[in-house]
């Protein structure tokens, strides 16, 4: 079947089209969700939801674009009105907080499922903000449109977000060297 | 060697090999979830064809009426109208009406009396019918209230006779209304017959000669001269007090729709909670919603009408006093579909919460809210089918109605949230509510004629649900009350 056959039976209801669909795509839209979401079982569920929101609402895509986009974005913002909802005050002030980049020495790649655990550790809002900005090139204008922040606290939210995962990946470093 | 890398780069360059696969679990929910979707779209489908087969079986008896009108002093044309309709019934794929039933209707419409004796008779029966009638409306109201089987035997009973007299049972005008309106019965034997044969009555609706068969009747009801005598036939197998005590019918202005709102507010009588037994003695406060919809009504006298019609309904209420918690589905709400979740949102009434967890029941529950105002909030959509009879106790330009009835309740979507000031989240749909369910309703009916055909209403109206919960033990018994508002269009 080709993609636009797909989409068509899709639209159709036809269910094995849908489940076709669900076994072209639900590895790369699975990894959205795990990078957002506390922990596997919480990125479990928030596939689920993607997918039968993506199946509800696939009249609506009209061809314009790629659809592997259009599937992304209706997975992150899934996920994202899950826990957009959980207001977490944050008392962190805007301004403060520069933008910089952060560096830090590696000597060999850390694994991927370290670097999964502490993203997936990071507070709410900060993990979000992360993910959109750094993995999925959100600019902060839209991430404070979707998170319904400021872009002021998009940015200083990244910054948080930023020496966290470094604090850790060296405090990883370090006990690896003294092993 | 150290390499010197920007940590976003790191991530970047880490999740591209980001490839892990759900547990087939997932997809299993989905599925379930898609095929649940679907067949929820399934029954407010019928109602909405239902609404439109009213409106449009509404729209051609109005158009027969308006090019065909009737009057006594053309029996001649009337009765070959009537002849002609029997036979474009009888070629009905269904076969509603039988041999016998030909014969039947030419015997009524070959008798001589006409119109206009009817009427001067009537100015002289006035007073005695007005009392006749009150039993009658009080027996038939008895027997609408309590949906018994009378009503059973109304809708199987042979269908020739309640065709040919029409205003004698109220039950046979909601026969011809149900093939119109698919109104189904209050009972729930009788509930399945009833929509198979809506089914096909819906079919049939698209075919203009259902508005034949209208203008049919009218013509058979304007020339009954003969009725006493059938009529008490009837009424005896019927069960109904007297066949006098109906009055002749004015031929005009019987029907009347009317397109209405109403705010609802939503409780119960009893106690306990639907939701979680935990719950069952937490506060519990009704919401006020609207509720719309539209009823036609065909009035029998300028006393008694039965109405029927459609409403979407929208009933919610809250708990409160809760905790809300995050844990596995192990330790979610009772009455809550998860969807196959893992994680679930919760909540746990606080008195269980600072009462100690002796079995460690809050184990493994992250709690959420604790700064008050949290709120447990169960939503719930009906489509609502009334059928109700209103009785006019005071019919002058201010006019004062009974009305009583019973309505059926589709459920609609319904859902269960939770609600605080710093979280909110739906949890999912409650899993105990029944998709068919009945309440029997009691107003009052205040009206001001605008004009001749023009009402406005206001009915404040208590409903009492039946069998809300497919769980009977649930103590819940809710009820809801509406202020049912609108104007009236007659013709």
């Amino acid at each position: 079947m080709t993609l636009d056959e797909l989409i068509e039976r899709c639209k159709e209801q036809d269910a094995h089209a849908q489940g076709e669909l669900y076994k072209r795509y639900n590895r790369i839209l699975f990894a959205i969700c795990l990078r957002y979401s506390p922990n596997f079982t919480e990125a479990e569920d928030n596939l689920q939801d993607a997918f039968i929101t993506i199946f509800k609402k696939v009249g609506q895509f009209k061809g314009k674009g790629s659809f592997e986009g259009w599937i992304k974005r209706v997975t992150v913002n899934t996920v994202l009105q899950k826990y957009r909802k959980q207001k977490v005050y944050n008392i962190v002030e805007e301004g403060q907080i520069e933008d910089t980049e952060d560096e830090v020495e590696v000597q060999e790649d850390i694994p991927l499922k370290f670097l999964l655990k502490i993203v997936q550790e990071l507070p709410t809002q900060y993990r979000l903000v992360f993910s959109m900005y750094v993995l999925d090139g959100y600019p902060h204008k839209e991430i404070a449109k979707m998170l319904d922040i400021k872009e002021g606290t998009s940015k200083s939210n990244l910054a948080r977000a930023r020496g966290i995962l470094r604090e850790r990946i060296e405090k990883y470093r370090d006990e690896l060297e003294n092993n | 060697m150290k390499n010197k890398k920007d940590i976003d780069k790191i991530f970047q360059e880490g999740f591209e090999n980001l490839d892990l696969s759900p547990s087939p679990q997932v997809w299993e929910n989905i599925q379930a979830e898609i095929k649940k979707e679907s067949d929820r779209k399934v029954i407010p489908l019928w109602l909405r064809l239902g609404g439109v087969a009213a409106l449009i079986a509404v729209l051609l008896s109005v158009g027969n009426w308006v090019f065909d009108p009737f009057s006594s002093n053309q029996p001649a044309i009337t009765q070959e109208s009537v002849e002609q309709s029997v036979e474009q019934i009888d070629q009905e794929a269904e076969g509603t009406i039988d041999e016998s039933q030909k014969i039947d209707k030419s015997q009524i419409v070959s008798v001589t009396a006409s119109e206009n004796e009817n009427a001067e008779q009537d100015e002289t029966e006035k007073i005695d019918d007005v009392q006749k009638a009150t039993s009658t409306f009080t027996e038939e109201h008895t027997q609408v209230a309590k949906s018994s089987s009378n009503k059973k035997d109304t809708q199987t009973s042979p269908k020739r006779e309640e065709q040919v007299i029409p205003t004698i049972n109220e039950g046979v005008v909601k026969e011809t209304t149900e093939e119109k309106h698919e109104v189904p019965a209050a009972s729930d034997d009788v509930h399945q017959q009833e929509f198979n044969r809506h089914k096909k009555a819906i079919a049939e609706v698209q075919n203009e000669q259902e508005g034949k068969e209208d203008a049919a009747e009218k013509a058979e009801k304007d020339n009954v001269d003969d009725r006493p005598s059938i009529m008490d036939a009837i009424a005896a197998q019927e069960g109904i007090a007297s066949v006098d005590d109906i009055k002749d019918n004015k031929p005009e202005n019987r029907w009347s729709v009317s397109p209405n709102l109403a705010p609802v507010y939503y409780n119960s009588f009893g106690s306990g909670s639907s939701i979680d037994s935990d719950l069952d003695f937490n506060p519990q406060k009704g919401d006020v919603n609207m509720s719309y919809g539209v009823h036609v009504s065909y009035a029998f006298n300028d006393r008694l009408s039965v109405r029927t019609g459609v409403n979407n309904v929208d009933l919610s209420y809250s708990t409160s006093d809760i905790v809300i918690a995050t844990g596995p589905v192990s330790r979610g709400l009772e009455g809550v579909d998860y969807g196959g979740k893992n994680v679930v949102v919760t909540a746990v009434s606080r008195e269980s919460l600072t009462a100690g967890t002796p079995n460690g029941e809050f184990d493994g529950l992250n709690l959420k809210s604790s700064a008050g105002n949290a709120r447990l909030i169960q939503s719930i959509n009906y489509y609502e089918v009334p059928v109700e009879l209103q009785y006019a106790l005071i019919d002058k330009r201010i006019g004062v109605n009974l009305i009583g009835g019973v309505s059926t309740l589709f459920l609609g979507d319904d859902e269960i949230s939770v609600r605080s000031d710093n979280f909110s989240d739906v949890l999912g749909s409650a899993n105990n509510l029944s998709t068919i369910s009945f309440s029997t309703n009691v107003g009052v009916g205040l009206n001001y004629k605008l004009s001749k055909r023009f009402l406005f209403n206001i009915e404040p109206t208590f409903k009492y649900q039946l069998n809300p919960y497919s769980d009977s033990s649930i103590g819940f018994k809710p009820y809801y009350l509406g202020i049912y508002s609108g104007l009236s269009f007659k013709f």
